[in-house]
């Protein structure tokens, strides 16, 4: 009896360093964008969108994973063998059985509805002649192509391994995207932007979303493709609109 | 033929070599022992376990830095498209088939496999066509690069020609044969040839998730045989069956994953088995929620077959909304099981010998790699993170986590079983810290890696991409790990003629049937049966005043 207070003070440490550390684990993620777990902020549409999805699942997971991790260290604590003591062999309680089943059903319903929302609302794509920018984004072995297709006429920049392209694009202004590849299957990915889709040869993919924050984000092919795979780079350069018109006139003057 | 019996009582005495090395050899490449089979491919598989480590450890050195160090662009594909086949292909699904040859025939008292010769033509199929796809390395153009989901077009031969990748197709085609058979093997063994007494209902669950993988073995294999022979096909004979004129990206993709995803789960099964035998025995419970558990585990292979598209997420292709609620109902009898593992350990009498150590292991590291499965089951967040680094994180917690972590509880449990002789707990204990410390060190901070945007199979990166001091805190993390086999190569050794067990079950309260025989068991297992009332016969056999409640 001497030594329970020890024993429960030394559990309440146990818990506080787990839960400390999903805390830690939850909002470290980078020490600049600890609201947004990782992930800049209003960067682009996608990431308007995704985002509070991000940071709900992790707040989920984060409840259950330091939930359970309590349930699994609690026996190991306080369940401890002291003597030669063989313990009640219970093999069953229905109540709880039932409880643990059901209780995770609901979390992922509840997870599944907002997923559904938020992944209607990214893959929602308009016609081409719906909308003011349309760029088509072709992969090659191992660079990048990307054709504005604004009226009248198009431009196409095209990358090199050794010069990665740039694709410039208009802040704050929905873009559809026609993506495939020439080739074998690449995958175009802007982390920042929360978005990515594979470019497949044969077939077209669509994507449609703005960026809103001017500035410079890196994009990278990530499905592999064979020995330049890690040098198939693209920078995303976001401009002003009057920027942005004044680069395509440019690009096709020249 | 030698029995175990004679060989214990030989090595009891001092040493003599009562056989010799021919004898051995000959003994070796004839036998159809389900145990001495198992055994070796434990043995295989260790092996390929090590050699699959070396490769990380080369991609591991290659990252630490940015710029090409050690090898080339083309070897680094090479050295991960390996990595990855042998570490999932050459090594956890076959362990998944020693560990079910030693273990299995014993759970359920039968005398050996249902086809013992079927069983030895499984081992051959899988040690050359695994020796096959690794010969790779041995051609001019060296061993396939084009990753070990193989994507096409890059796998035919226009994008990755040479031998090599020859080799690995056909190689893997064979072991995937010898896998099946394994499977066919295992299915008619349960269900023909338990003993007396040991109905389904009353077998542990070890067993049970040997059946259920053995099933997703029927399911998933074949498709991926035809798969890999259409390949071949395309290579060699220049057929258009992936040609992606005619829709053969995604007709790959979605024959990959149909395999790829009830893979998973072949991987996972087993080991879950493992960890399920090993929390009882050192709570001194039965299991919690037996049935419960084994309903989670049924309904676990009936959902994996209907998930395989949420690989293909980003590929734009899919119905999205179906394949992500598959895979986040996947979550609930997986989240039933914690939860039987939990109840089982509840106010158990719990002690840490190291195979129960390991499962804690496996609990905790699998626990955060389910969370970040959850994670990627949502598309809006799996197009964030898919394919980077956050996702490699992801599935070595998963696939490390269980099989690694329950391979070595099964290795300290079972140890005993198998030789005769227990492995020492101190350097477990030390084997088990280094191996926890090294793998979370590694792995933990690939996910901030994901999300920073570096993608996998990325040979390189650049300084100004941000991602060196994650990295080079990765591959210091990789070093340790692999420090961690020192303890336990020298366990194995000092403890090689430790002194005999000599009881039928040394950790003193197992429940299932391979703890009714001796150490290791006779030539056909049993001696004498106990009588089998429930599902912890040895238990009963043991302890026949205690009683069971809870019903």
């Amino acid at each position: 009896m001497k030594f329970k207070p020890i024993k429960k003070s030394m559990a309440r440490t146990l818990l506080t360093a787990v839960s400390l550390g999903a805390i830690s684990i939850l909002t470290s993620c980078s020490t600049e964008n600890i609201s947004g777990m990782g992930f800049p902020k209003g960067v682009s549409s996608v990431n308007d969108t995704s985002l509070p999805l991000w940071q709900g699942a992790w707040i989920a997971a984060g409840v259950v994973g330091v939930f359970t991790a309590i349930l699994i260290l609690w026996p190991v604590f306080r369940h401890r063998r002291k003597g030669d003591e063989v313990p009640k062999q219970t093999q069953y309680n229905v109540p709880v059985e039932v409880a643990y089943t059901i209780i995770p059903f609901i979390i992922v319903a509840v997870l599944f509805y907002f997923t559904a929302v938020k992944e209607s609302a990214i893959t929602k794509v308009s016609a081409d002649d719906k909308v003011s920018h349309v760029v088509d984004v072709n992969a090659m072995q191992w660079s990048w192509q990307f054709t504005y297709k604004d009226n009248p006429s198009a431009a196409t920049v095209t990358g090199t391994t050794a010069k990665p392209p740039t694709l410039v694009l208009p802040v704050g202004e929905k873009v559809k995207f026609n993506i495939t590849s020439t080739d074998v299957v690449h995958g175009f990915w802007i982390p920042a932007f929360m978005i990515q889709i594979q470019n497949l040869p044969g077939v077209t993919n669509h994507l449609e979303f703005s960026a809103n924050k001017i500035g410079t984000y890196p994009g990278r092919c990530n499905i592999l493709c064979g020995r330049a795979h890690s040098q198939m780079l693209f920078k995303v350069k976001v401009v002003s609109v009057s920027e942005y018109q004044k680069y395509i006139t440019n690009l096709k003057a020249a | 033929m030698t029995t175990y019996a004679t060989r214990t009582a030989e090595t009891a005495a001092p040493i003599k070599k009562s056989e010799s090395k021919g004898r051995l050899f000959v003994k070796i490449i004839t036998t159809t022992d389900h145990k001495m089979i198992g055994y070796m491919y434990l043995v295989t598989t260790f092996a390929w376990f090590l050699i699959g480590g070396v490769l990380a450890l080369i991609l591991r050195a290659e990252l630490a830095r940015p710029g090409l160090q050690f090898v080339s662009a083309e070897q680094y594909n090479q050295v991960f498209t390996m990595h990855g086949t042998i570490m999932l292909l050459l090594f956890a699904t076959p362990l998944f088939v020693g560990f079910a040859n030693v273990i299995m025939p014993l759970q359920i008292g039968a005398a050996d496999v249902a086809f013992p010769r079927m069983n030895m033509l499984s081992y051959w199929l899988f040690l050359f066509g695994g020796l096959m796809a690794f010969a790779g390395f041995l051609t001019p153009g060296g061993a396939a690069s084009f990753g070990w989901t193989a994507y096409a077009p890059l796998a035919n031969s226009q994008y990755s020609p040479g031998v090599g990748g020859d080799l690995w197709v056909i190689g893997l085609a064979m072991g995937g044969i010898g896998t099946i058979l394994g499977g066919v093997n295992f299915i008619t063994t349960i269900f023909t040839m338990r003993a007396p007494g040991m109905t389904m209902f009353r077998m542990s669950i070890f067993s049970w998730n040997v059946l259920l993988t053995s099933i997703l073995v029927l399911l998933a294999f074949p498709p991926l045989a035809a798969a890999f022979l259409a390949l071949e096909s395309d290579r060699l004979f220049g057929s258009h069956i992936f040609d992606p004129a005619n829709g053969g990206a995604m007709l790959w993709q979605h024959l990959f994953w149909f395999f790829g995803h009830p893979e998973v789960y072949i991987l996972a099964l087993p080991f879950f088995g493992i960890a399920t035998e090993i929390l009882p025995v050192f709570s001194r419970k039965p299991i919690f929620g037996y049935k419960g558990l084994i309903a989670a585990t049924i309904a676990i292979s009936a959902l994996s077959v209907s998930v395989w598209a949420h690989h293909m997420f980003a590929s734009g292709q899919v119905l999205l909304p179906f394949f992500s609620f598959m895979t986040f109902l996947i979550g609930v009898p997986t989240g039933v099981k914690f939860f039987n593992w939990i109840g089982t350990i509840w106010r158990g009498s719990v002690s840490f010998e190291t195979p129960m150590l390991w499962v804690m292991g496996f609990l905790i590291t699998f626990l955060f790699g389910g969370l970040t499965g959850i994670i990627l089951a949502s598309p809006p967040l799996d197009f964030a993170v898919s394919a980077s680094y956050f996702v490699v994180a992801h599935f070595h917690y998963v696939l490390f986590g269980t099989v690694v972590f329950a391979m070595f509880a099964g290795f300290y449990f079972w140890w005993p079983k198998m030789t005769g002789r227990m492995l020492n707990e101190r350097l477990g204990k030390i084997h088990f810290w280094t191996l926890f410390f090294g793998f979370h060190m590694t792995f933990l901070i690939q996910h901030w890696l994901g999300i920073k945007g570096m993608p996998r199979r990325y040979a390189d990166y650049l300084a100004t991409d941000g991602f060196t001091t994650m990295n080079t805190i990765s591959t210091i993390g990789s070093v340790l790990l692999a420090l961690s086999m020192i303890p336990f190569f020298i366990n194995i050794w000092i403890t090689r003629k430790s002194p005999l067990v000599g009881v039928d079950d040394p950790w003193g309260y197992g429940a299932s049937l391979e703890w009714a025989t001796s150490c290791p068991p006779p030539r056909h297992n049993f001696t004498s049966m106990p009588r089998i009332r429930s599902e912890r016969p040895a238990f009963d056999l043991h302890y026949p005043h205690i009683k069971t409640e809870g019903h």
